[in-house]
């Protein structure tokens, strides 16, 4: 049968299909959930440092056929509840613990607290496009001198590997990825969702509580291809340091996942999937993975890795 | 600033009809095979209609392949794009919270029916929300007026199964947990006819809340009401008159729902579960999204907005999270 297992700074998984970010796991209850299905790994919900309400409604929308609108506002316990939580639970997967903070300060102590908690690795979650309610301001994602800041006061404070979550809504997210690998970022997780807006034409307003909102689905799976593959050709072409990647963006089957592994990705996060289905689709999504491994002859997952990219080589 | 988009905007002259049927037409269109949307669709209000004090029923004109496609126990994501003054500024008051469908109107004269309980509205189909004022988005929805935007979306969850033929039906609300009771025993006699026994508790604070005891009693065999205080009914909570309910029904053959606070549930389930009856909840969380993805309405390790709100009473009582003073 084919190897699926994966080895990653701080994650060994027994395959490369993890829970995305903002999907769940913000409580015991529903990290053990998670985690009793098939998936390889979870991530945390975004913690910050005092817990945090969610937007009003609405927060989460089906826009359309393959394409889901959120903003949530981050919500979470907080860092002193979630770390306190850590230590009374095992989860039966390994976790990238994802943070959030104000000020590259913040993410400092979040991420020790989380280090003493337990945490193997942290995901840094530096690309939230709706983190102030109703904002239009600049993310940290999205200015790479900050990236640069944030990751490497982070990575001097903390022994456990840092993966820094990058914003798809720039120009060119090979420039974000060399600012955070050259401070020592040790992976890179792409894309968070793509910036958004949807009008009612009856209501005269946008449809999300927060009016400004996030993207994500099967609708963005060919602009999260894209930005993987941007991150994979300059680590290819020894532009960036090399990295581990974590693709994501609209995965709901287990030939979605060999797309992003044919492009450079070292495992998957998924999240929209778990909206139009249960946790049970990990399961599904690996049966998928493994059928389509073996109908063409992969016998694990390096074997396949980066195959599509020698496509793109040629580009400029 | 002015919203203009705002429905305060529009003229005395404006067609209010015209405008609902349009809307109607539009969510029609919307809905996916399954008879849902999944984004919220604004439809003006029609009617609105003081129930008790502080429970109102907000009527919209929908398509009637959504009420064909609805089933007691499911509810709607409803949500006031603009507050009851026609402005936007108070974010808290616009969030968006889960209903389910209290009352359904449907005008049957042109269909030839056996049981043709509805009345006529011009051909279309009303769905009524009944809402008790009791926080900010709940309160400020019984504030909106006729012509006011009521946005849906749905319909999400699971639902209470259907009663056999033959069988008895025991429901038990408490306070606003009214509104699926009176679906299910709706849908019961809609489907069944005479051939089912209905038996209905309903407990409320005190005789000013109390509300759809003339619609259940149309409904139902026999209608018990109770009140924390005595000032209607039998004085006390629905689990004292429960009691010679269960001790007159066959439990192989009878089923038992309920929806109101979970500290008025769990007592009912522990009865039903005693005497070997099947049981029922719907449960009311916290439920911000509707689709699984913040995980804030977990009941044990059930999702209340995917895996619920109807969830099996000998499972509900094994949770150590359900009945709990501050739970709901």
């Amino acid at each position: 049968m084919a190897e699926l297992s994966v080895v990653l700074p701080g994650l060994s998984l027994s395959n490369p299909l993890m829970l995305a970010s903002g999907i769940q796991g913000g409580s015991a209850a529903a990290l053990h959930r998670v985690a009793s299905s098939r998936c390889g790994g979870l991530v945390s919900k975004s913690i910050g440092p005092s817990p945090r309400e969610i937007y009003p409604g609405p927060v989460c929308v089906e826009a359309m056929d393959s394409v889901i609108l959120n903003a949530m506002g981050l919500p979470n316990p907080g860092v002193d509840a979630f770390t306190t939580m850590m230590k009374e639970n095992n989860f039966a997967k390994p976790m990238l613990v994802s943070i959030f903070g104000p000020d590259s300060d913040t993410f400092v102590s979040i991420a020790q607290e989380m280090e003493k908690a337990g945490a193997t690795a942290l995901e840094l979650n530096l690309s939230c496009p709706h983190s102030k309610p109703g904002s239009r301001a600049l993310i940290v994602g999205q200015q790479p001198e900050l990236i640069r800041e944030y990751v490497r006061a982070v990575k001097d404070s903390v022994n456990i590997p840092v993966y820094a979550k990058l914003t798809p809504n720039t120009a060119s997210v090979s420039i974000e990825a060399k600012a955070a690998l050259e401070a020592g970022a040790d992976g890179i997780c792409l894309i968070n969702t793509v910036s958004a807006l949807e009008v009612d034409p009856f209501a005269g307003r946008p449809i999300i509580g927060n009016l400004l909102c996030g993207m994500s689905g099967p609708a963005i799976r060919p602009i999260a291809q894209r930005k993987v593959a941007e991150v994979a050709l300059a680590m290819r072409r020894g532009e960036i340091p090399n990295a581990p990647i974590l693709g994501m963006g609209g995965i709901t089957t287990g030939l979605d996942v060999a797309r992003f592994i044919m492009l450079g990705a070292d495992a998957v996060q998924i999240g929209s999937a778990l909206i139009y289905e249960d946790v049970d689709i990990f399961g599904k999504i690996e049966n998928e993975l493994i059928e389509f491994m073996e109908v063409q002859d992969y016998p694990d997952l390096n074997s396949m890795r980066g195959i599509a990219l020698d496509s793109l080589e040629e580009l400029n | 600033m002015t919203l203009r988009a705002s429905p305060i905007n529009r003229d005395d002259s404006f067609d209010l009809e015209a405008l609902a049927d349009s809307c109607s037409n539009r969510l029609e269109k919307e809905l996916d095979e399954k008879g849902k949307v999944g984004s919220p669709i604004p439809l003006p209000i029609v009617d609105i209609v003081s129930e008790s004090e502080g429970v109102k029923t907000i009527w919209i004109q929908v398509p009637s392949i959504l009420v064909s496609n609805y089933k007691p126990g499911q509810y709607f994501m409803c949500w006031n794009p603009y507050d009851a003054d026609g402005g936007m500024s108070r974010p808290n008051y616009n969030s968006e919270k889960p209903y389910s469908v209290g009352d359904i109107l449907i005008d049957r004269s042109q269909i030839d029916e056996v049981i043709a309980a509805d009345i006529g509205n011009k051909g279309r189909t009303l769905v009524g929300f009944t809402i008790k004022d009791l926080g900010k988005q709940s309160g400020e929805l019984t504030r909106m007026k006729k012509g006011d935007w009521f946005a849906i979306r749905g319909p999400f969850g699971t639902k209470f199964p259907t009663p056999n033929a033959g069988s008895t039906l025991l429901l038990v609300s408490g306070g606003i947990g009214s509104t699926p009771m009176h679906m299910a025993a709706r849908e019961a006699r809609q489907k069944l006819g005479d051939k089912v026994i209905i038996h209905a508790i309903m407990g409320f604070q005190n005789e000013n809340d109390v509300h759809y005891a003339a619609r259940m009693e149309k409904l139902c065999d026999s209608l018990t009401i109770t009140t924390d205080d005595g000032s209607l009914g039998i004085k006390g909570y629905p689990t004292a008159p429960l009691v010679e309910l269960i001790s007159n029904c066959d439990a192989n053959n009878t089923k038992l729902f309920t929806c109101g606070p979970e500290l008025m549930m769990k007592p009912v389930l522990e009865m039903a579960i005693n005497s070997k009856i099947e049981s029922y909840a719907a449960m009311e969380r916290y439920l911000p999204c509707s689709v699984g993805a913040c995980g804030l309405c977990m009941v044990g390790d059930r999702l209340t907005c995917k895996d619920g709100p109807v969830m099996e009473g000998d499972w509900l009582l094994q949770q150590d999270d359900f009945g709990i003073p501050n739970s709901h």
